[in-house]
């Protein structure tokens, strides 16, 4: 009997062990990923657009989101590190990982009602422009669609700027 | 048996922790999270990117109510491959929305940068450059408006104000207070900004500034500095008068002496002539 229950002393303790490494392995794990939904994106040496960019990322490229900054994150992108605007996610998915995903850094941005739930008491918000727009239907909204609508594919403009001569 | 009741007591707050985590809406901690940072950053700074962009959305609506867009899918593609090569090297090289780049359908020079990086170029300034180096030199100094939010920097002081005790109200708390004193603060901005960008101009220490980023900008991407001592040069001896670019960007003795002082006249470099040749190609 004192075998017995000997034996299952340890026992416990080795599913308590497995407890606690059910609870910490997530959170060192717990690494966000996000999509890149705008192009012409850099990662930037420092978190503001006046830093030196280290390299592009693509349109639709997954990022690894290591901290949050502000509006800033910093990321893991192809071996590189470094920080991106809030604003290359806009209209992205939510962060995207084992474990649960937007716990860390609060999650992706996105254009969605939530999005706006967010912005509200901000001030000038797409509500207003929907607002100022009923107003003044002269407005060309449109054609400003339009323009923000069109992109110029990365692998275009990089031989653009290498037929050119130009700096990349 | 006597750590059965410890061994007990772990397994269920390990339990609790592992299915309180799960249960929790984390879209709504995402919320929460997101909200915080806003309001941290907020404090620094008089207005979001994203309010900047709204701005310049509703402006560049109103630029295209009375100017036709010139849809020309060449010359549209031309103009955003120049601008984003310089946007890309000025200080502030990404915006809340990217910059995006339009020719407007008039002879009349002129180019107009909205908050939050839209900017027109009319088909008469393209025309007046003479290569693409001097397109550039427009550009850049479009974007030097965008980075340095001059379009933003020209709403009142007082509107802001308002906007600040508006914005303290529980009712614009509440989405936005659409229909309220908020939307007639958007509409005042948006006056503000239209104001400054298409009829009066900026100051002159802003076009001095916007000058001296294209400089810097152009330098950067590869392109001939020189080009805007160029242009202004060209606009200075067409005598323009008082209209169109002649008002919102005009080519004063000082602005071209500064202009030279930072970018002296030097000899092309080898691939200028590809980049002449693809300009003459256009359409214009």
């Amino acid at each position: 009997m004192k075998v017995s229950a000997r034996c299952k002393i340890p026992h416990k303790w080795l599913v308590m062990l497995a407890l606690t490494a059910l609870l910490c392995v997530p959170a060192l794990s717990w690494a966000d990923t996000m999509k890149v939904a705008q192009g012409n994106q850099s990662l930037y040496g420092d978190p503001n657009f006046s830093a030196t960019p280290i390299a592009p990322v693509p349109q639709g490229a997954e990022v690894t989101v290591v901290s949050k900054s502000g509006d800033w994150y910093k990321v893991e992108y192809k071996g590189n590190s470094g920080w991106m605007h809030r604003g290359a996610f806009a209209q992205a998915q939510a962060p995207k990982a084992g474990g649960l995903p937007g716990m860390l850094f609060g999650g992706g941005v996105k254009e969605t009602k939530s999005d706006e739930v967010a912005l509200a008491g901000k001030g000038f918000t797409p509500e207003v422009e929907a607002g100022y727009r009923q107003q003044h239907p002269e407005m060309n909204f449109a054609q400003v669609d339009q323009v923000e609508g069109f992109q110029v594919d990365a692998a275009k403009l990089q031989a653009f700027i290498k037929e050119g001569g130009l700096r990349p | 048996m006597r750590r059965q009741p410890v061994f007990c007591a772990f397994l269920a707050a390990a339990l609790a922790l592992v299915w309180g985590c799960a249960s929790l809406d984390y879209a709504s901690i995402a919320t929460i999270a997101v909200k915080t940072g806003v309001k941290a950053t907020e404090a620094a700074r008089p207005i979001s990117d994203s309010e900047e962009y709204y701005i310049g959305r509703a402006v560049a609506a109103r630029v295209l109510g009375g100017n036709r867009l010139y849809t020309d899918p060449q010359l549209t593609l031309y103009v955003n491959e120049v601008g984003q090569t310089v946007a890309r090297k000025s200080t502030r090289p990404n915006t809340y929305r990217g910059y995006h780049f339009a020719v407007l359908d008039t002879t009349e020079p002129n180019a107009f940068a909205c908050p939050g990086g839209i900017i027109f170029v009319t088909r008469g300034l393209v025309q007046m450059c003479g290569n693409e180096d001097e397109l550039a030199a427009v550009l850049a100094h479009e974007v030097g408006h965008v980075a340095n939010k001059d379009g933003i920097n020209s709403i009142s002081q007082a509107r802001w104000s308002q906007v600040a005790t508006t914005l303290g109200t529980e009712t614009a708390k509440q989405y936005g207070g659409v229909g309220g004193q908020l939307a007639t603060l958007f509409e005042g901005s948006i006056e503000d900004v239209f104001k400054t960008i298409v009829v009066n101009g900026y100051s002159r220490s802003a076009e001095e500034a916007a000058d001296a980023q294209a400089v810097t900008t152009l330098k950067a991407a590869g392109y001939d500095p020189g080009a805007l001592t160029a242009l202004l040069t060209k606009m200075q001896a067409k005598q323009g008068g008082a209209t169109g670019i002649y008002k919102t960007h005009p080519p004063t003795s000082d602005r071209l002496a500064k202009v030279k002082s930072l970018a002296p006249a030097g000899a092309p470099d080898q691939m200028e002539a590809v980049r002449s040749k693809r300009f003459q190609s256009l359409k214009l």
